[in-house]
């Protein structure tokens, strides 16, 4: 997951996720669509391929990469883990505290 | 009044009609913290702390599919508004995550409002300040576009 966030932290890397979501795109595509070299380009795909986050399809001499949310998909699940975690345990401190069963509302 | 400008990752709230001191004690007593901590399926919570800042503390779940230790140090201490502490666990990956608890009095309630920010090891090494703070809304943003482009 380390390898995911430190690949998302970079504002090009995600806006070539953004771009990726949209459609597959080749890298001199992509290259195109961003005021950066095409060697910086290629830099921070290995990076994203790195993660897991973007996959590389050769055809022919076209490098196709398209977008593998997967990963993305395991930084959610932390965030749905913890909020449900601290629901709960809040849930128990009010129950602990004021000696009755809390409903189970609790805002966000 | 939440004047602190941060980018939450996991917040989560909640009033509790009980002064903010005894809510705030019963986050640093091992006693207290083991009766209550219980979240999902865990059946017995151990509790060991260190309750002063740079001391430590480690908490143990017990669940049905085996017990789940939760290790941390605390950064701040203020008695009865704030609580910071980082938190590890086999969930979190076993390296930093930070916990704020605040206890925000209303009348003769409280709100408290945990906040918990996944560290990532990457950008610790080289953080400056907040540097790491939205990244997590930034994937969660990410994978809003990612969804809605499917």
């Amino acid at each position: 997951m380390d390898r995911v966030l430190g690949a998302i932290a970079d504002p090009t890397r995600r806006a070539i996720l953004a771009r990726l979501a949209e459609s597959d795109a080749r890298v001199t595509e992509l290259a195109s669509a961003f005021p950066i070299s095409l060697n910086s380009v290629s830099k921070h795909v290995r990076k994203l391929e790195a993660a897991g986050l973007v996959r590389r399809d050769v055809r022919g001499r076209d490098h196709v990469l398209s977008l593998n949310a997967a990963p993305l998909s395991e930084a959610a699940d932390w965030i749905a883990h913890y909020q449900r975690f601290w629901e709960e345990s809040l849930a128990a401190l009010d129950e602990f505290t004021t000696g009755k069963k809390p409903n189970r509302r609790s805002r966000k | 009044m939440n004047a602190v400008a941060r980018v939450p990752t996991v917040q989560v709230r909640r009033e509790i009609a009980a002064p903010a001191a005894e809510l705030f004690d019963a986050f640093l007593d091992p006693d207290k913290l083991s009766v209550w901590m219980r979240p999902g399926d865990t059946s017995r919570t151990d509790a060991r702390v260190d309750p002063r800042v740079g001391g430590a503390f480690e908490i143990v779940m017990h669940t049905p599919k085996g017990s789940v230790p939760h290790t941390g140090a605390y950064q701040e201490i203020t008695r009865p508004r704030r609580l910071v502490f980082t938190w590890n666990s086999p969930y979190a990956g076993n390296h930093g995550s930070l916990v704020t608890v605040d206890f925000n009095p209303k009348g003769n309630s409280t709100e408290v409002v945990i906040t918990h920010e996944r560290l990532p090891s990457e950008e610790m090494a080289t953080a400056h300040t907040g540097g790491w703070t939205s990244i997590l809304e930034r994937i969660a943003g990410i994978f809003a576009e990612v969804r809605a482009a499917g």
